[in-house]
């Protein structure tokens, strides 16, 4: 049996993040904390729409697989530019 | 399997390792996952050679319109798994509001994309601003293209239900253009706190 509340819950948690991240936008000082928690906020919505509104919980393992990866990635990115933008600056520099 | 117990409604539901949709639409997912993945990519590099640009971006867009523009695109993704579920049942007609109520979410997105960059050029912000507009136009401008012709393709899976083409027992082509759509999702989440939230 598929659940359909659980969608209906799943999209009002992700309405809810969304307006979280508003009010982070809105913060004058983004310290490690807030980019944490938008680093776990993108991570956290991506898994919900790849599992529950893609489906692909429980279908083609190499194709969740390849979408689940990307909301570990991409936030992975976002943390490692705050950490060491100096350092990503020299490696991403022509020389 | 709990299928011997009669039910009113026989529910058509997707099996275990199942593609949803089919295989050539996951071709053209995961192609665009990857130029998306390259235009992040370019915000990143951006972003470390020119922290002030990215520093100051964010506090002068309309972020009104982009934290609309998440809730708009999350509620359309949520329609279209709605309809999804609707059609497993055979509710045909409960699955045609669902997926023109993602239309009207998709049309909803454009208009306030549209009046987001009005308010940016009633401002004098336009693509040669600076590299974190040039960015910012070239991400999103991309993105609004996407939910165009992915809300053309959510009318195309509605004809197709009218026409008799997309039916509770074969559905697939309907799960092709949900599983497209919400790429068209996944692709914001990550675009709006790149461009609107972090600095």
């Amino acid at each position: 049996m598929f659940d359909i509340k659980s969608v209906d819950f799943i999209w009002l948690v992700l309405m809810g993040l969304t307006l979280l991240s508003a009010a982070i936008a809105e913060s004058p000082d983004q310290g490690l904390l807030l980019i944490l928690v938008i680093t776990l906020t993108v991570a956290y919505k991506g898994r919900m729409i790849v599992d529950h509104f893609m489906e692909l919980k429980d279908a083609n393992r190499l194709l969740r697989n390849s979408m689940r990866i990307y909301f570990y990635v991409i936030p992975a990115m976002i943390v490692l530019v705050y950490l060491f933008p100096d350092l990503i600056a020299r490696l991403t520099t022509l020389q | 399997m709990p299928n011997s117990v009669a039910t009113p409604i026989q529910a058509v539901l997707p099996t275990k390792n199942h593609v949803p949709g089919n295989m050539a639409i996951w071709v053209g997912i995961l192609s665009e996952m990857t130029e998306f993945a390259l235009m992040f990519i370019v915000y990143f590099i951006a972003k470390v050679h020119n922290p002030e640009f990215f520093a100051d971006g964010p506090l002068r867009l309309n972020t009104t319109a982009g934290v609309l523009n998440t809730l708009v695109l999350l509620s359309s993704s949520y329609f279209v798994i709605k309809a999804i579920k609707s059609i497993r049942i055979g509710r045909i007609d409960q699955c045609q509001r669902w997926l023109w109520s993602a239309v009207a979410m998709g049309m909803l997105y454009l208009i306030i994309k549209f009046y987001e960059y009005q308010w940016n050029s009633d401002r004098g912000l336009a693509t040669d601003t600076d590299i974190f507009f040039t960015v910012y136009y070239y991400t999103t401008f991309n993105h609004l293209l996407h939910v165009g012709w992915g809300s053309g393709a959510i009318l195309w899976a509605i004809m197709g239900i009218r026409m008799g083409g997309i039916t509770q027992q074969n559905h697939s082509g309907l799960e092709a253009v949900a599983v497209y759509w919400h790429m068209i999702d996944l692709a914001w989440i990550v675009i709006f706190p790149l461009l609107y939230v972090l600095r």
